[in-house]
């Protein structure tokens, strides 16, 4: 097998490719990047913090460009709301860069990290959870009355507050259609931003929530105009980390290579999947990373002397993008069959599309 | 085997055991020795 030295250690190059190929599904499926699972994910296959920072900021630079072309073709992007979180998105991420060079410089990069990485993974599981409840609710309801599921499911009424805001300049968003003052886009863009430069991810984890929720975008206009951000805040980012020195580009070479594939069919899925199922499979696949990284940071913070706490990280962390790219792939299968009129399982039809 | 397919709790479990089962063999054939 061959075997991949990064800043003293050594990796097994099919991880590489096989984290790239899943982050790839993932990114081109839900829009966000895939980045909360990388950084976690590669420090717990052997990289220093800072270098999984910098090498997966890189990669989901380029993996964001494949799946954006993707979703334009789609027309999934309001170019809109794209170019008004621009600056903000850049600030942000200049901000977490700092951050991430400190703990570096300090020596903590990988503890500080992965704990980071816990916090918000765990945060996010809890959050969807939530979400999943509600959009269910509304289906049933939906279905008792006896009216046809679309595409998109509204469940949440804080977008209206949020438009609700008068300071000026207000932007109009064609493709989305709404109206909402830009210093609420600005700011979402900064947040995200630093997110994404401390932890080298997209940052689109926060940011199609925050589209949803916040903005009041629909969930595949969110996918597409966050992906539009991931090339900025993933160029800004990789440019900066490149500067640090918190970049391996033979790693993230071998990680686009495998991105290439899986973003192509994550985009296609999109076109099979409902919304809420989105939401489902993210937020189950949230809780195996989350332990994944817990145990990898017990690891670290007890010296590297319990062997078994590294063993079940591995299987945690793998065994996530694993679980994500055979229950995408199955669900995609599924929706084929159901739109032919074959048998499926009962619980598929309310979560795929069949027109 | 049958309730592994019809209820989405239990592909959802038959899928976490491939997968875990697949990441373990992972970790013993080609990590185990660069953890040390």
């Amino acid at each position: 097998m061959f075997d991949f030295t990064v800043a003293g250690h050594v990796i097994p190059l099919f991880l590489l490719v096989l984290t790239g190929f899943t982050v790839g599904i993932v990114g081109g499926f839900f829009g966000v990047g895939g980045g909360y699972m990388v950084t976690p994910a590669l420090i717990v296959f052997g990289f220093p913090g800072y270098m999984a920072s910098g090498t997966d900021a890189c990669h989901i630079a380029g993996k964001a460009v494949i799946s954006s072309i993707r979703h334009r073709q789609l027309g999934n992007i309001d170019w809109t709301i794209a170019l008004a979180m621009v600056g903000g998105t850049m600030l942000g991420v200049e901000l977490g860069v700092r951050l991430l060079v400190y703990t570096k410089n300090i020596g903590l990069s990988s503890v500080v990290l992965l704990a980071a990485s816990v916090l918000v993974m765990f945060g996010l599981f809890l959050y969807t959870q939530i979400e999943t409840i509600k959009s269910s609710k509304k289906i049933a309801e939906e279905t008792a009355a006896g009216r046809t599921i679309g595409r998109e499911l509204k469940v949440s009424t804080i977008p209206k507050l949020f438009q609700a805001i008068s300071i000026l300049p207000i932007i109009k968003a064609r493709t989305a259609r709404l109206v909402i003052s830009m210093w609420v886009i600005v700011i979402v863009g900064v947040l995200t931003g630093i997110l994404a430069g401390f932890l080298g991810v997209g940052g689109g984890f926060i940011r199609v929530p925050a589209l949803v929720y916040v903005v009041g975008t629909t969930s595949h206009l969110a996918v597409g105009t966050d992906l539009v951000e991931i090339v900025v805040s993933g160029g800004y980012g990789a440019l900066r980390q490149s500067m640090e020195g918190n970049v391996d580009f033979m790693a993230v070479f071998f990680m686009i290579i495998g991105a290439m594939l899986g973003a192509q069919f994550g985009s296609l899925a999109t076109s099979f999947v409902r919304g809420p199922a989105i939401r489902y499979i993210l937020s189950y696949s949230l809780i195996l990373a989350t332990t994944g990284a817990l145990l990898r940071l017990i690891y670290v913070l007890t010296g590297g002397t319990v062997e078994f706490l590294a063993f079940f990280a591995v299987v945690f962390t793998l065994g996530e993008m694993i679980f994500l790219c055979l229950f995408i792939v199955s669900l995609v299968l599924f929706s084929v069959r159901h739109k032919h009129g074959k048998w499926v399982p009962p619980w598929v039809p309310p979560l795929v599309v069949k027109d | 085997m049958r309730w592994f397919i019809d209820n989405m709790f239990g592909y959802w479990i038959l899928l976490l055991v491939i997968s875990c089962g697949i990441s373990a063999i992972c970790y013993e054939v080609f990590l185990r020795h660069l953890m040390k």
